[in-house]
């Protein structure tokens, strides 16, 4: 899982351009969205569906699933553990 | 109409660093395109220090202008197009967008437009600006021929202009 959760963080850096950040920035638990944590918005959330369907035959069936998964990288790398298929 | 202030970002500088160096904190700054970085970094370099900042304000104008727009980012955003087109590239392939970063930063509400020009002219320029300071609200305007090449290469000239 620490692994999984490295490799979902430097993913994360760069689809998201969060240039200037490592993988030690981003706290497991923090939420990705909102003042805390990441600041993550709406775009970037496009950004992680093609992220999870690219890299892990992830295909979420809608924007409600995304709300539960992307609520930090610690519950993603879970999801992912579940779910992936490659 | 006079400029009261005014800055150059060399082509090829290393916009990070001089995002690290001026102490700015906006996040949003490295999710931007190479045009956009440079118009938030120029008005943030023209504007530092000054006491008002941030002070939400209706009577200054911001008029980009440009030779080659949002090309440099449309080029990469077509890059993504037979894979996965990228959204995050996608919200800067309009040539404007570069106003709209700056005017929310600073909370500016009055105009703001970007122009496509065949090449830089500064008598063209100046009569844009001095039409937009003919209405009854603006006052000042942050003013800037950035065209940008590629993520390396570009002209960014920024002038805080008073009425």
């Amino acid at each position: 899982m620490e692994d999984l959760i490295k490799e979902l963080k430097l993913s994360i850096i760069e689809a998201l351009n969060l240039e200037g950040m490592t993988p030690d920035d981003i706290d497991d638990n923090a939420p990705l969205f909102g003042d805390e944590g990441l600041g993550l918005d709406s775009i970037d959330v496009l950004e992680l569906l093609i992220l999870l369907e690219k890299n892990y035959g992830i295909r979420l069936a809608s924007p409600k699933e995304g709300q539960k998964v992307f609520q930090s990288i610690a519950v993603i790398a879970q999801y992912v553990t579940e779910n992936r298929t490659k | 109409m006079r400029i009261i202030r005014s800055i150059d970002i060399p082509s090829g500088s290393s916009l990070a660093c001089l995002y690290r160096e001026h102490k700015i904190e906006y996040p949003k700054f490295f999710k931007m395109d190479t045009l956009c970085k440079l118009g938030f970094l120029a008005t943030e370099l023209l504007l530092e220090g000054d006491s008002d900042r941030f002070v939400p304000r209706e009577d200054r104008a911001v008029l980009m202008f440009s030779r080659n727009g949002c090309l440099a980012n449309d080029i990469n955003y077509e890059k993504t197009m037979g894979d996965y087109p990228s959204p995050s590239l996608f919200v800067y392939t309009l040539p404007n967008i570069i106003t709209g970063e700056i005017a929310i930063r600073n909370k500016y509400k009055g105009e703001t437009s970007a122009f496509l020009l065949e090449e830089y002219d500064e008598e063209r320029i100046r009569s844009i600006v001095e039409e937009a300071f003919q209405d009854t609200v603006t006052t000042s305007a942050i003013v800037g021929w950035i065209d940008c090449r590629s993520e390396s290469d570009w002209t960014c000239k920024a002038f805080l202009v008073e009425k």
